[in-house]
């Protein structure tokens, strides 16, 4: 089928684009590792208040860290084609016979391969440091599958924004705004009983909860198909709403 | 020789009003090396951008290699390649891996596009930099690799939007001798535009001149430089009055078939410049008027130019020029 290999076209692309940007990749890899490895030595003491956990705070941080994971690579596909529309690449795609859709899909598949081989990085390391996975491998197969997801549902804000503005600087300061408050206003870095009321109100309507309290019962035991499905219906609705606006933004360039 | 392109009162209206194209009618053969000249702003750009898919057109038929370009833009895009006037390259990837991609793109597969991306960098002449990143490649070669990178699919026929723009003047006689042979040799189909005098006289055996959507003037460089009706003669005058009066005197002159106005002064044609020159610069001592510059030259595409439009397509490329910063 033509669009599969359109589409291995462009994941390879991509993929050689990702390699020849060491600095990229790194900081890729290590952001996450920092703030793995930061946090719970910092907030060591920590674990005291969480009595119910074993393995401490960085056993409850590890699943949080793996969220972070998808918010970090899902603004890329917006930033790629931003670039690709300003430097002419896209319009050279176009004059090709390229299935229009492979255009999207190579970009989107990278991306979802970065944020699971960080997850995995991730995840060794945790295990490294001690934490356990109560699920076993089935477990953390459902961690990158939740992580890949959330991260296709985000990136679809970056993609809309990157093909409107064709601004690479306006995708950055949106994640910026976007992050800080969705990951620490949520369930991923600290238990939301630490919070003040408001700030628990806010983090029950966060859908980063959704999808640290997912992982996190994966890692830590008592994942429940409510809270499962709660999560995939919340990232599911958030995807078709982003998509849909990436495809009309899309449309408006292709035809 | 069938027509590969014929278009006929295409109009091309921007979101904003523009009207980028006015109504332009042309036709191209098979095999021609075909050329629109204008300044920068004339429309060029936007008729390649709408003649390749890549822009809506308001109004009008157009049809390229036999296909309708509202009803067959998938069957269009297999049979042209397109340079457009930005080198666009992935410049993250090799020259070998940029040809690849284009390769791919174009539907082909396995050995069949490694002969050819092996064949192409032989012609262009980077087989020997293959492998290195298309970022550290010089302006020259980059176009030269957008140049084998629209060529992978073997199309018939072959778009050029200001292909030399930017380039230093070697790089540019290069690009040139690959069109010519890709034309000759392999028999393509060139579209090409241009800012540029010397390069559409050079290559194109056919042309048209478009200035503000509309083309005014067509034929071969010969024919149009013919229509002129010879040599031209430059004056030059500062005295706007004495430019008045030079007119004037020039038109009692037997031979002389054209004046015009120039910025610097007056220019008249006449055939067989040579043996009235005495009479002009007679007539104008007569009368006390001194040019400050006096020439005889072969009439160009800027004569051309400058008839139809009263002005110069050079002075507005040397402007430019000044303001843009060298791209090599």
């Amino acid at each position: 089928m033509a669009i599969f290999y359109d589409t291995q076209s462009l994941l390879e692309r991509y993929l050689i684009k990702l390699v020849r940007n060491p600095t990229l990749l790194a900081t890729n890899l290590v952001t996450p590792l920092l703030f793995l490895l930061l946090f719970s030595q910092l907030l060591q003491k920590f674990s005291i208040f969480l009595p119910g956990v074993s393995g401490g705070y960085l056993a409850y941080l590890t699943p949080g860290v793996v969220m972070l994971n998808a918010m970090i690579s899902a603004p890329q596909g917006g930033v790629s084609i931003a670039n690709d529309l300003n430097s002419g690449f896209l319009s050279k795609m176009l004059l090709t016979q390229v299935r229009r859709p492979a255009i999207l899909l190579g970009r989107l598949l990278t991306d979802m391969l970065v944020v699971v081989g960080q997850s995995i990085i991730t995840i060794i390391v945790a295990i490294a440091l001690g934490v356990k996975i109560s699920s076993g491998l089935p477990g953390i197969l459902l961690i990158l599958l939740t992580t890949a997801f959330f991260e296709l549902a985000l990136s679809g804000i970056f993609l809309t924004v990157g093909i409107r503005t064709r601004k690479t600087e306006t995708i950055s300061a949106i994640s910026g705004v976007l992050f800080f408050p969705l990951i620490f206003v949520s369930s991923a870095m600290f238990p939301i009983s630490f919070f003040p009321s408001w700030a628990q109100t806010v983090s029950k309507y966060n859908p980063v909860s959704y999808a640290a309290d997912v992982t996190r019962d994966l890692v830590l035991g008592g994942l429940t198909f409510s809270t499962l499905a709660w999560a995939y219906t919340l990232i599911g609705v958030i995807a078709l709403v982003t998509f849909a606006a990436t495809l009309y933004q899309f449309r408006k360039v292709i035809s | 020789m069938q027509d590969i392109i014929t278009v006929e009162d295409l109009v091309v209206i921007y979101p904003d009003g523009t009207r980028a194209v006015d109504g332009i009618s042309f036709r191209v053969k098979e095999g021609e090396f075909f050329g629109f000249l204008g300044p920068n702003g004339a429309g060029k750009s936007t008729t390649i951008k709408t003649l390749t898919t890549l822009l809506r057109k308001t109004s009008g038929r157009v049809s390229v290699a036999g296909y309708d370009l509202e009803k067959s833009q998938r069957e269009i895009r297999r049979s042209i390649g397109v340079l457009s006037q930005e080198t666009s390259l992935d410049v993250d990837l090799n020259g070998w891996e940029n040809l690849r991609l284009q390769g791919r793109l174009q539907q082909l597969h396995g050995s069949v596009l490694e002969n050819r991306i092996e064949e192409l960098l032989k012609l262009v002449q980077l087989d020997e930099v293959a492998r290195k990143p298309a970022g550290r490649y010089s302006g020259g070669m980059r176009k030269r690799l957008d140049l084998a990178s629209a060529l992978i699919h073997k199309p018939k026929l072959l778009f050029l939007d200001e292909p030399t723009t930017g380039l230093d003047t070697q790089s540019r006689v290069a690009i040139w001798e690959y069109l010519e042979a890709l034309n000759k040799e392999e028999k393509i189909t060139i579209f090409l535009t241009t800012q540029y005098l010397e390069e559409a006289d050079r290559l194109c055996r056919e042309l048209s001149i478009i200035d503000h959507g509309k083309l005014i003037a067509k034929g071969s460089p010969s024919e149009l430089k013919a229509a002129l009706g010879g040599d031209t003669i430059t004056l030059t005058l500062e005295d706007a009055l004495l430019r008045a009066k030079t007119k004037e005197l020039l038109r009692t002159i037997g031979g002389v078939t054209n004046i015009l106005d120039s910025e610097s002064g007056v220019i008249a044609y006449a055939k067989n410049a040579g043996q009235i020159i005495a009479d002009i610069v007679t007539t104008l001592d007569k009368n006390s008027i001194r040019p400050s510059f006096l020439s005889i030259s072969s009439p160009t595409l800027d004569d051309v130019f400058l008839r139809q439009t009263g002005r110069r397509i050079r002075s507005e490329e040397l402007s430019r020029k000044e303001t843009e910063p060298f791209l090599m």
